[in-house]
């Protein structure tokens, strides 16, 4: 019987911190101002939520064929969040116009003319620089 | 109190707050002020739905609920996928690094150039 309870002890916390890990998620969700670093907090949601709902559910049911099919589901979790991170990442790159009041790229940010001039200009300098 | 009621006390209780984390994302993609918000909200509301159905399937003991939240969890990644190719452009500006430029969509050197 005292197995009994500590295993719902187990479970318990681990439900509660799976709570507390989609609170921060979403707490991110509002706190931050640009879309890129919610997609960080959503990603606390994506893998560590998921991972502590799953774990407390096999611990609660016991090995069966849920406890398998619980762990498809947190490798499918695993594997497609960030292949939807980086797509919405890619829209936000292509279609946001004030990207650059959020975000710096290394090598200046892709269709702002001055940086796009420099770039044009440094390899040629560089070519000069070998043929002297 | 046995431990049974405890367990369902647990679930629910769990799947209550759940749901009020869902709605708090529903109002996130109400108010978010570009697409890419609505559809990062609409994919945190897709897992935390996901979990909620899989605590049910514990509190209701039917075992089938598992299998729906391996669909959901499917078409949720879909619907993602899908609506962010759809927003994309058809084809996006091509990446300027100072090294190399891109020909006929492949990547030349500088050796290549001459």
């Amino acid at each position: 019987m005292i197995f009994e309870w500590i295993r719902f002890f187990i479970v318990a916390a681990l439900l509660i911190a799976a709570l507390i890990s989609f609170a921060s998620a979403v707490f991110g969700a509002y706190r931050f101002g640009f879309v890129m670093n919610r997609m960080h907090s959503a990603g606390i949601g994506d893998t560590l939520g998921i991972f502590f709902i799953v774990t407390a559910l096999c611990i609660a049911s016991g090995f069966n064929m849920d406890t398998l099919k619980l762990l498809l589901l947190i490798f499918f979790m695993w594997f497609t969040s960030p292949v939807s991170t980086h797509f919405l990442g890619q829209v936000e790159y292509y279609t946001n116009p004030d990207l650059s009041k959020h975000v710096q790229r290394i090598g200046g940010m892709l269709g702002d003319e001055k940086t796009e001039a420099e770039l044009k200009k440094k390899p040629d300098k560089e070519a000069e620089d070998g043929a002297d | 109190m046995t431990i049974e009621d405890c367990y369902n006390t647990l679930y629910l209780s769990v799947t209550i707050g759940m749901l009020i984390l869902v709605g708090a994302m529903v109002i996130r993609s109400i108010i978010g002020p570009r697409i890419t918000d609505r559809i990062l909200s609409i994919n945190m509301l897709g897992t935390m739905v996901i979990c909620t159905i899989a605590i049910l399937s514990q509190y209701l003991g039917e075992s089938y609920l598992v299998d729906v939240a391996l669909i959901y969890a499917m078409i949720s990644f879909a619907t993602v996928l899908i609506l962010a190719i759809m927003f994309l452009p058809v084809k996006p500006k091509e990446p300027k690094f100072p090294g190399f430029t891109l020909k006929n969509g492949q990547a030349a050197g500088k050796e290549a150039e001459k």
